[in-house]
């Protein structure tokens, strides 16, 4: 059988279960409390009748039985609590309020027993209550009862549980009734939830719960929810506005190709090329263009990772190597073509980044550096350990350098200074370092060089700073 | 050389094998990955040449599959999958080499004949020998004709993947990648420039120039 929905529903399940709990935590303290009282009040009845009864047979022994039963019938008249019986030897009663014993069948000296009384109330009625009393036989062979009232301490116990009863039936009602009515409540904001995650599964990214500002814990359910929708909304943009930036960057030097291979079809049917010449031009254009293609996916990605803030595969590698490395591969290609290659390298540079992406970054500039610096000029590698513990290399030439208002610019995709366009080169090498150092959560700064050298300048440094490796 | 194609493709296959033929290999081609096991079960074959992606049977699980029946035919891995750890994961499945697609048809033929040849000639070998040219792997020394070439230990290693490689061409990506273990695509010359200070080097005040240049693919060092 299927439970009627409400029970279903997780809020009013607890409320359920902890009103059980609480019942049976009210029932066991009820019973301790029932217990306890019970026994304080016989203990306290017996102490008061023993109390009563010492008096008593102290009288008798100091002066004898009259002076005990005109004790008793004092006591009798004063309409004490006590209940009183003194008796001949053989059971027939002299003075008391009680007109025979409670306790039929005596035999020791000295004997307790708890008993019903019956006696009439102010009202005429009829009431047993409960009683308890000690007979002894006193020296004499006379019998002395003395016993107490102990109902009253019974109704007390009789009020007490009705009360508790009491309360436990308002707890059970209010608890239900509280918990249909914080079931309902949750219910709805789980619903407000409810309907924003069906609409993002609809595919509305803009979807966001009303957070009231309560501050509880579905509120920051909601909260984080609207975090995540947010951050899920940001990624989907820059993945789309990554596509349109491929789609748009791709299609320059596409056209760019088509109308080289258009030029080179015209220029072999009129005969002036040969086809192979025509086609080793289209393919060294189909190269530059993949090339191209893996340069703008390569700086979609970083840019991504930038936005999630998270490194691509990063390992942990100690960056002088590398830059060690890198002046070795770059240093015969530099002095070649007539320039000063030098590299000042401090040792230990541990970073947590990656690899590939870092030496790629490296040798960006240190292409840029030997193709836009003229022979007879400098190239300088640095790596080291900034005094806040990022890592920053820089490579420095006495090239023509960037001018301030540029430094920016170029950074940008496919922007090429305009006494660059001589050079082969894709107007992408630093976008590419910019996007590496952004995934690497480092910076990029361009510098004026040394100023002017040998007739050259003022040249450009350009700084990559890595945050130190986390300890 | 007879070597086994498994690509997906067929225009890629149809490419694949008339140029490996025309270069003087045998070539046979598989459709995926589920045949190319068949094909390569029947043994014979000095490379496989694998797609990574393809239907039924992945390049992975054919590769690992080959390897865990003790097959250790080089494999190359062609995929369109270039980051830094598609690389890893295929080399791990037990690939010896990964080339990214597109790849220029001299790339492929070059880096098959390297895998073929790296089986053949093993790496036990403490001296290796290319015509008059001498290098020992133990006291790290060169002799070309007798007469010690000092070099640098870049330049030596350089010089050991050439000699080990002898005959065949060597492109300047596979130079990049298996000497300096880069993985990137210099715009300078970088590569050509040590080249040519090595051949300086071992050529110079020789009559015969061992190390030349392949044009359109790299360089090749001849006996």
């Amino acid at each position: 059988m299927k439970l009627p929905s409400l029970f279903r529903r997780t809020p009013f399940r607890l409320t359920l279960l902890f009103l059980a709990l609480f019942a049976a935590v009210a029932a066991a303290v009820l019973a301790y409390v029932y217990v306890a009282s019970a026994q304080e009040a016989r203990t306290r009845a017996e102490r008061s009748v023993r109390g009563e009864m010492e008096i008593l047979t102290g009288i008798f022994r100091e002066r004898g039985f009259d002076a005990l039963n005109r004790a008793l019938i004092d006591r009798t008249l004063s309409n004490g609590s006590y209940l009183y019986i003194l008796m001949t030897p053989d059971g027939q009663k002299i003075t008391g309020n009680l007109s025979t014993s409670p306790i039929k069948n005596f035999q020791g000296p000295r004997q307790w027993d708890t008993f019903r009384f019956t006696d009439v109330d102010a009202d005429g009625r009829v009431v047993r209550t409960q009683s308890m009393g000690v007979q002894v036989r006193l020296s004499t062979g006379e019998m002395l009862f003395v016993g107490e009232d102990i109902g009253d301490m019974e109704r007390y116990l009789a009020r007490l549980t009705q009360a508790l009863w009491g309360a436990m039936a308002l707890v059970l009602v209010l608890g239900v009734g509280g918990g249909l009515l914080v079931s309902r409540n949750v219910e709805k904001s789980m619903a407000r939830l409810n309907t924003v995650v069906s609409a993002v599964q609809d595919g509305d990214l803009k979807a966001r719960v009303a957070v009231r500002g309560s501050g509880d814990e579905l509120d920051e359910l909601g909260q984080g929810l609207n975090l995540m929708l947010d951050r899920m909304e940001a990624s989907m943009a820059s993945i789309r506005h990554a596509g349109d930036a491929i789609a748009h960057d791709l299609r320059s030097p596409l056209t760019r190709m088509r109308a080289k291979l258009e030029v080179a079809l015209i220029d072999a049917e009129a005969g002036k090329i040969d086809g192979v010449e025509a086609l080793e031009m289209a393919l060294g254009e189909a190269d530059d263009l993949l090339k191209t293609f893996n340069t703008v996916l390569a700086i979609a990605r970083l840019q991504a990772a930038a936005g999630s803030g998270r490194t691509p595969d990063p390992s942990r590698f100690d960056a002088a190597e590398l830059a060690v490395d890198m002046a070795e591969l770059y240093e015969p290609a530099s002095e070649d073509k007539g320039m000063e290659f030098s590299a000042e390298i401090e040792r230990g540079l541990i970073v947590d980044a990656n690899r590939a992406f870092l030496s790629q970054a490296l040798a960006n500039l240190l292409d840029n550096a030997i193709k836009y610096t003229p022979a007879g000029g400098a190239v300088v590698l640095r790596a080291r350990r900034r005094s806040s513990g990022d890592v920053e290399f820089s490579v420095t030439d006495t090239g023509p350098g960037v001018p301030e208002e540029d430094r920016e610019r170029v950074l940008q995709r496919f922007v090429r200074l305009d006494n660059s366009r001589t050079e082969p080169g894709s107007g992408l090498g630093l976008s590419l370092v910019g996007a590496v150092m952004e995934a690497h959560g480092g910076r990029i700064q361009l510098d004026e060089g040394p100023g002017e050298y040998g007739g050259q300048g003022p040249g450009l440094r350009v700084a990559l700073i890595l945050p130190a490796a986390e300890a | 050389m007879r070597i086994l194609v498994v690509e997906d493709d067929a225009d890629a296959a149809t490419a694949m094998v008339r140029g490996l033929t025309e270069a003087g290999h045998e070539a046979v081609h598989a459709v995926d990955g589920a045949f190319g096991l068949l094909e390569a079960q029947k043994g014979g074959y000095d490379v496989y040449v694998v797609d990574r992606m393809m239907p039924r049977l992945d390049g992975i699980g054919m590769v690992e599959t080959l390897r865990k029946e003790g097959d250790q035919t080089p494999v190359l891995f062609l995929s369109a999958l270039g980051e830094v750890e598609d690389r890893v994961t295929g080399l791990k499945a037990g690939a010896d080499d990964y080339l990214v697609k597109p790849y220029a048809f001299s790339e492929l033929i070059a880096r098959v004949e390297a895998l073929a040849r790296r089986r053949e000639t093993g790496s036990v070998a403490t001296v290796l020998k290319v015509g008059d040219l001498e290098m020992n792997l133990i006291s790290r020394e060169v002799h070309r004709a007798g007469q010690e070439i000092d070099l640098q230990p870049r330049e030596f290693q350089l010089l050991e993947f050439l000699m080990r490689h002898a005959g065949q061409s060597v492109t300047r990506t596979m130079l990049l990648e298996k000497v300096w273990e880069y993985h990137f695509d210099p715009q300078t010359n970088v590569i050509d420039v040590h080249i040519s200070r090595l051949r300086a080097k071992i050529d110079k005040g020789f009559d015969r120039a061992m190390l030349q240049t392949v044009r359109g693919a790299g360089y090749r060092l001849e006996a």
